[in-house]
C-alpha cells in the first residue's frame, strides 16, 4: 500500500493521545476484566481461571443484596427524576417568562456542584435531628424523631436529587425537538389539551424520557458518594461494597468480579439507549 | 385565554415550584447550617458565627481544596492539548480503526468511573507502579476521564465551522500551516476553552474514580470531605461544601458567558 504524507496525517494526529488511552484506560480495563475471571490471594493474582468470584457474588446473600439494591435505587431513581424532570423541562421550553433563561441556568445549577455537596443538604434534612423532624416536631405532627438515615429510600431521594438535571437536560433536548403545529394540528382537529398531550406531546417525547430514564439508571447504578453519606452497613450498594473489597477487606478479586459485574450493566443499559436510539432514527 | 385553559399552566407553575424548592431547598439549608453557633448542625441555625467559614479556609481543608485545583487545571490542560488533535482526526480524516479510536476515547465518559478507578489502582499496582498513587495517578485517571469533553466541545466546534473556510484559504494560497494558525484553530477555540471548563469542573466534582487512587496528603477535595464522614456532619464540613460548590460556578459565572457554554452543554445532550 502506498502511504502518502498525507494518509499519516490522522495517525500522527492520534497516536500520543491513543498510546495513552490504551495505556492507562482499555489495558487496565481488560486487566480488570481478567482479575474477575482469575484466583488471587488478596491483592496478588495466582493465575488459575476459576468462576469461583462470581459464585461467590452471587450465592451469597449480603453480595446479591447489593448487586439488587444498585439495580432498584437505579431504576426508581430514574423513574423519580423523570416524573419530576418532565414537567419542569415542559415548563422550562414552553413559558414565555423574562426569567426562562434564569430558571433554565438554575435548574442545570446543581450539575456544577459535586454530588457529596448536593447530598450532605440531605443529610442535614433528614438525620435524626435533622430539618426535617425538628419541623415536624414543632408542628405538634411527631412527639418521637422518625428515623430515616440510613435507608434505601433517603438513598434513592438524594440520588434524584443529585440527578434531576440530567433528565431535564435530556428531556428538554426532545421537546425543542417537538414541532409544534403538530399540537395546532391536533388542537384544530378537536382534541382537548389533555387529549393533545396524551397522544402527541407525550408520545413524541418518548424517546427523551427513556433516554433520561437510562441515563440517570446507569449513574445511579453506579453512585457511591450518596449511598456512603445517606446509607449505612444494611443498605450497601455494588459501589460501596466495591470500595469495601478494594480498599478494606483487601479481596480484589471479589472486588474485580463485581467492578465487572457493574462494567457489563453499564454497557447493557448503554447498548439499550443506542438501539432506542436508532430505532428512533429509522423511523 | 378564558379561565379553564388557564388552569392546566397555573397548576403546572405550581408543581414546578415545589420542583424548584426540592431542588435548591438541600443547597439553601447546607449553607444556612454553616452558621450554626455550637459545632452541631441545626436547622434553622441556632446562634449567629462566622467560624466555621474560617475554619473552612484553614490548614486541614486549604490543603485538598489546592490539591483539587491543582489537578483539576492541569486535567484541563492536558485533556485539551490532547483532545484538539483527536477531535481533528475525528472530524477532518477518514482513516481505518476511527471508529474503534473514537469508542476508546469516549469509552470513559460512558464507562462508571468508579470501574475505570479500580482498574487504574489494580494495574499501576500489578506493574509495580504503585507508588504512583496520588498524585500522579489522579492527573493520569482524570485526563482519561475529562478527555470525552474536550474531544466532544471541539468536534461540536468544527462541525459548526462552515466546512469550506478552510479550503477556501487553502485556494486563496494559504500554506497548511497558515490555514491551521489562522483559520481553523481560532474556530475551534471556543470547543477548547468549553471542553476544558467542563473537564476542569468534571475533575473537581469527581468522586467515584479519586476514591480508588488517592492517598493521604494526596488527595482531593472530595475525597478529604468523605474521609470526614465517619466524624458526623460539622457546620465546617456545611461551609467547606459551600466553597467547593461556589468555585466551579464562579468559573462558569466568569468563563461561560465568553465561550457560550450553555450551547455545548445543550448539543453535548443532544448528541447522545
Amino acid at each position: 500500500m502506498h502511504l502518502s504524507r498525507r494518509s499519516l496525517t490522522p495517525y500522527l494526529l492520534i497516536a500520543i493521545p491513543t498510546a495513552f488511552l490504551l495505556a492507562f484506560f482499555v489495558i487496565p480495563s481488560a486487566v480488570l476484566l481478567s482479575m474477575s475471571v482469575v484466583e488471587s490471594e488478596d491483592t496478588i493474582p495466582t493465575g488459575n481461571l476459576t468462576p469461583d468470584n462470581f459464585a461467590t457474588l452471587l450465592s451469597n446473600r449480603l453480595y446479591l443484596n447489593a448487586i439488587m439494591r444498585s439495580i432498584y435505587v437505579g431504576v426508581a431513581s430514574g423513574a423519580v427524576v423523570v416524573l419530576l424532570a418532565y414537567p419542569l423541562a415542559y415548563f422550562l421550553v414552553r413559558t414565555t417568562s423574562r426569567w426562562k433563561n434564569l430558571l433554565i441556568a438554575v435548574s442545570l445549577a446543581p450539575l456544577l456542584a459535586s454530588v457529596i455537596v448536593r447530598t450532605y443538604g440531605w443529610w442535614v434534612v433528614l438525620n435524626r435531628e435533622g430539618a426535617l423532624n425538628t419541623a415536624l416536631r414543632s408542628f405538634g405532627i411527631l412527639d418521637q424523631p422518625l428515623i430515616m438515615l440510613p435507608s434505601t429510600i433517603a438513598i434513592i431521594v438524594g440520588l434524584a436529587h443529585a440527578l434531576l438535571p440530567y433528565g431535564v437536560l435530556t428531556i428538554m433536548a426532545s421537546l425543542n425537538g417537538l414541532n409544534p403545529s403538530l399540537e395546532r394540528a391536533a388542537m384544530s382537529l378537536g382534541a382537548g389539551r389533555a387529549r393533545t398531550f396524551l397522544s402527541v406531546t407525550l408520545p413524541l417525547t418518548a424517546p427523551g424520557i427513556i433516554g433520561g430514564f437510562l441515563l440517570t439508571f446507569a449513574i445511579a447504578m453506579s453512585a457511591y458518594a450518596t449511598p456512603a453519606i445517606l446509607g449505612g452497613p444494611t443498605t450497601e450498594v455494588m459501589a460501596t461494597m466495591i470500595r469495601r473489597f478494594m480498599l478494606e477487606l483487601l479481596d480484589w478479586s471479589l472486588g474485580s468480579a463485581m467492578g465487572a459485574i457493574l462494567l457489563v450493566s453499564a454497557m447493557l443499559l448503554l447498548l439499550l439507549t443506542t438501539m432506542l436510539g436508532d430505532r428512533r432514527r429509522a423511523a | 385565554m378564558n379561565r379553564s385553559s388557564r388552569l392546566p399552566w397555573t397548576s403546572l407553575k405550581l408543581i414546578v415550584a415545589c420542583i424548584y424548592v426540592f431542588m435548591l431547598g438541600p443547597i439553601l439549608i447546607t449553607a444556612a447550617v454553616a452558621f450554626n453557633q455550637d459545632n452541631r448542625s441545626y436547622f434553622p441555625p441556632r446562634g449567629f458565627s462566622l467560624q466555621w467559614w474560617g475554619a473552612a479556609f484553614g490548614p486541614q481543608w486549604l490543603q485538598p481544596l489546592l490539591f483539587s485545583l491543582e489537578l483539576a487545571t492541569l486535567a484541563a490542560l492536558i485533556s485539551a492539548a490532547a483532545g484538539v488533535p483527536l477531535a481533528f482526526a475525528f472530524q477532518r480524516h477518514e482513516f481505518p480503526g476511527k471508529s474503534l479510536v473514537r469508542a476508546i476515547t469516549l469509552g470513559p465518559l460512558i464507562l462508571p468511573s468508579l470501574v475505570t478507578g479500580i482498574a487504574l489502582l489494580q494495574f499501576l499496582s500489578l506493574i509495580g507502579l504503585g507508588r504512583w498513587m496520588g498524585f500522579w495517578a489522579l492527573l493520569i485517571g482524570h485526563v482519561v476521564i475529562c478527555l470525552p469533553f474536550s474531544v466532544r466541545t471541539v468536534a461540536i466546534s468544527l462541525t459548526a465551522m462552515p466546512g469550506n473556510v478552510e479550503s477556501a484559504a487553502a485556494s486563496l494560497g494559504a500554506t497548511p500551516y497558515a490555514v491551521l494558525r489562522h483559520v481553523t484553530l481560532p474556530l475551534a477555540a471556543p470547543g477548547m476553552f468549553a471542553g476544558m471548563i467542563f473537564a476542569f469542573i468534571h475533575s473537581f466534582d469527581d468522586v467515584n474514580l479519586s476514591l480508588f487512587i488517592a492517598r493521604p496528603g494526596e488527595r482531593p477535595l472530595t475525597v478529604a470531605i468523605l474521609g470526614f464522614l465517619d466524624f458526623g456532619f460539622a457546620p465546617t464540613l456545611a461551609a467547606v461544601s459551600i466553597v467547593s460548590m461556589l468555585i466551579p460556578l464562579a468559573l462558569v459565572a466568569v468563563f461561560g458567558r465568553f465561550v457560550g457554554i450553555g450551547d455545548f452543554l445543550y448539543q453535548e445532550t443532544g448528541n447522545g
